[in-house]
């Protein structure tokens, strides 16, 4: 049971970080489309800007398997 | 390395002004500046007097002649041989293409627009075969009447009731001498023929607009014709257009044979000769002399030298300017590294190029982005398959510049992904242990290895982070920058500290060392705030945040590897389910293949990304002015690609 939450909890760090990370890149996405439509030169600084808000995710990542490394204790 | 550039006035009298610029034009080593926009006493800009601007105005002319021409005549292979106007000056090339130009030119717009008019006719003509096929029903009840006119129109069905109004207006106009006949030729369409005296033609086809009904229009050469013979007409054209084009083709291939390359090299020397009169605006001059402002790369100074006098003579003076901070601002940048790093300077100009006296991060990245891909994909299989095709891409795109660095980068990348395939024991996912595989470290398959991968890629990303660091510092320290200095050196000190403290915490390092790691801390906070006093105050622990967050970052590296393996092992698991061979396989290519492509494409994002934001943020300097050196299409322009 315990083993189960602590998987629920591993889930949620990673699965809402991921949900965060998805809305954060669509907008930046949507709006750096039409920018590099308008700039074609701003192609490398627009994939900067998409790729930043993917630090919540990894570290949703890094939560996760902490919870799941050293909460649960190897079970 | 950004190459050292030295500043540069020419000095001349003006009779050597176009020698001079050939010379210059041929070379291709300076970068030429607008005096008008220098911090020197100032000099007026340089006019074109009127045989130039004769002589520009033509070469304008000629060329946007030259271009038309060239943009119909076929590519074909002609050999090598240029043009004889190539051994001319400028007004007997003129002469010489104005007079080609003169020749040919009626004879290949006539070819082009036949060829146009063929290729017309090829995708029209099915378009009203197909509207008359669908009309042909209708025509039976129809007999050819001398001075009547005959209007076809499709309508969609549910306004079909518009006939019986047009019919009634229509019998107004003639006095009854009319006849329509309808059809429903699919369940959407009506089709419908109206046969009328040619004398009320306008009345009716105002009628028809008013009515919005869509008429069957066919082109003048089918206008009088009936149906039948109309479409018969068509059949035949449509069998004899192929062959029209391929002999108007075979024609300009054969123009294109005679004239091509030498107007290809023609266009390239009126674009030098144009560049050449476009470029005197932006030179000073005094009753006598022309003053020339430019940059070039320090060691080809000797050789614009010789270049010179060896054209000019001795008349002409050549005088290095002493840098200033406002000069070195403006400096302009070119990039040189060595073959195997070259390709990365594409990754760097897709952000931004570094400003002149700063670092140029290229060896870096080639060093640091294929190790971090490679440790991502890390597959024996998928490592040889990238690079087979970025082998291929190479090769199928070598005309191309960027798409062959990318290549091989990618290629790089892959070799890589090789070597740590030995290092995880993985083919193709979970195929290794299989095959006889066996990890070199550590399975990333294996849930006790997780620990292991984390640690290896937060150790991995601080020791990137801090070399970032190092640079940032040694870069601030040399331009006398004193807070970024400042601010690079708490984030260092910050960092180490942290470093320590966790390793304390993990056992790993003795207890008595939390002392100095927390001082270590504390040092690296207040550096920080004093860098960016006063709101460094409240900035500084959440820089020192930020810090652990790039390191944080590099976790993306464990778990994109991951999550490439666990997506094999479910393709290769399912492919076991399925009970049966050939579909397993199937199943099993369909998911490898996926994670290929996924395998091919997301580390190549993270690696640059971590590159970007976590390491350039460190020592970065962007917004570097690209090298532009003047020199025509037809000479050896000073740039990385022909070094």
């Amino acid at each position: 049971m315990e083993l189960g939450l602590l998987a629920i909890g591993a889930g949620l760090a990673i699965g809402l970080a991921a949900i965060g990370t998805g809305y954060a890149q669509g907008k930046i996405g949507a709006a750096g489309a039409g920018a590099i439509t308008e700039k074609p030169e701003l192609a490398g600084r627009i994939l900067l800007l998409v790729a930043i808000p993917e630090t919540m995710v990894i570290l949703g990542f890094a939560v996760a398997s902490m919870i799941l490394l050293i909460l649960s204790g190897g079970k | 390395m950004l190459l050292p550039m030295a500043k540069v006035h020419i000095i001349g009298h003006k009779a050597c002004l176009d020698q001079t610029l050939a010379t210059l034009s041929e070379l291709g080593v300076l970068q030429i500046e607008n005096v008008g926009e220098e911090r020197m006493p100032p000099l007026p800009a340089m006019a074109l007097d009127a045989d130039r601007l004769r002589q520009r105005e033509e070469a304008r002319f000629l060329l946007a002649r030259v271009e038309a021409l060239l943009s119909v005549l076929p590519a074909v292979d002609a050999g090598q041989a240029a043009s004889p106007v190539l051994a001319l000056d400028h007004d007997a090339i003129v002469a010489a293409l104005r007079a080609e130009l003169d020749t040919a030119e009626p004879e290949i717009q006539r070819l082009a627009r036949q060829y146009d008019d063929l290729l017309h006719e090829q995708q029209s003509l099915p378009r009203y075969q197909a509207q008359l096929t669908r009309l042909l029903p209708l025509t039976p009840e129809l007999t050819e009447l001398e001075g009547y006119e005959t209007v076809a129109m499709l309508l969609d069905r549910r306004y079909s009731d518009i006939l019986g109004s047009f019919e009634a207006a229509l019998a107004g106009l003639t006095q009854q001498q009319y006849v329509v006949v309808s059809t429903a030729l699919d369940g959407d369409t009506t089709g419908a023929l109206a046969v009328f005296p040619r004398a009320i033609s306008a009345e009716v086809h105002q009628l028809l607009g008013h009515e919005q009904v869509t008429q069957v229009r066919l082109p003048p050469e089918l206008s009088g014709m009936s149906f039948q013979r109309a479409l018969s007409y068509i059949e035949k054209r449509l069998a004899t257009v192929g062959g029209d084009q391929e002999s108007i083709r075979l024609e300009l291939q054969e123009a294109a044979r005679r004239w091509r390359s030498g107007w290809i090299n023609a266009a390239m020397l009126l674009r030098d000769k144009l560049a050449q009169l476009e470029v005197i605006n932006w030179l000073g001059e005094t009753e006598r002399t022309f003053l020339l402002v430019g940059w070039v790369p320090k060691r080809a100074l000797p050789a614009l030298r010789d270049a010179l006098r060896e054209a000019v003579g001795e008349s002409i003076i050549i005088e290095q300017v002493a840098l200033g901070d406002e000069e070195l601002k403006r400096a302009p940048v070119l990039m040189e590294n060595p073959a195997v790093t070259r390709p990365f300077e594409f990754l760097i100009r897709l952000l931004s190029l570094p400003k002149y006296g700063t670092i140029d991060p290229t060896s870096l990245m080639a060093l640091f982005m294929p190790l971090f891909f490679g440790m991502m994909l890390g597959d024996v299989a998928y490592g040889l398959l990238v690079v087979g095709l970025a082998l291929w891409a190479e090769r199928r795109f070598r005309h191309n510049a960027n798409l062959r660095d990318l290549s091989r980068i990618l290629g790089l990348g892959g070799a890589w992904a090789v070597l740590f395939g030995f290092i995880y024991g993985e083919f193709l996912g979970t195929l290794g242990p299989i095959l006889g595989l066996h990890p070199l470290w550590k399975s990333r398959e294996d849930p006790t290895a997780l620990p292991s991968l984390l640690v290896l890629t937060i150790v991995l990303g601080a020791c990137h982070v801090t070399l970032g660091l190092i640079l940032g510092i040694w870069q601030a320290r040399r331009q006398g920058h004193v807070h970024q200095l400042e601010e690079r050196a708490g984030m260092l000190v910050g960092l180490i500290a942290i470093c320590l403290l966790i390793a304390v915490a993990a056992r790993q390092l003795p207890r008595g060392l939390i002392t100095p790691a927390i001082a270590g801390l504390l040092v690296g906070v207040a550096l920080l705030a004093r860098a960016q006093w006063p709101s460094g105050l409240l900035m500084a622990p959440v820089e020192m945040l930020g810090v652990v967050g790039n390191v944080l970052s590099y976790l993306r590296i464990a778990a994109i590897g991951l999550s490439s393996v666990y997506l094999a092992r479910v393709g290769n698991e399912m492919a076991g389910l399925v009970g049966n061979v050939w579909l397993g396989v199937i199943i099993a290519a369909l998911f490898n293949a996926l994670n290929l492509a996924l395998g091919a494409f997301s580390p190549t994002i993270q690696a640059l990304r971590l590159h970007y934001v976590e390491f350039f943020s460190k020592f970065y300097e962007e917004g570097g002015r690209p090298f532009s050196p003047f020199g025509g299409s037809s000479t050896t322009r000073y740039s990385t690609s022909q070094r």
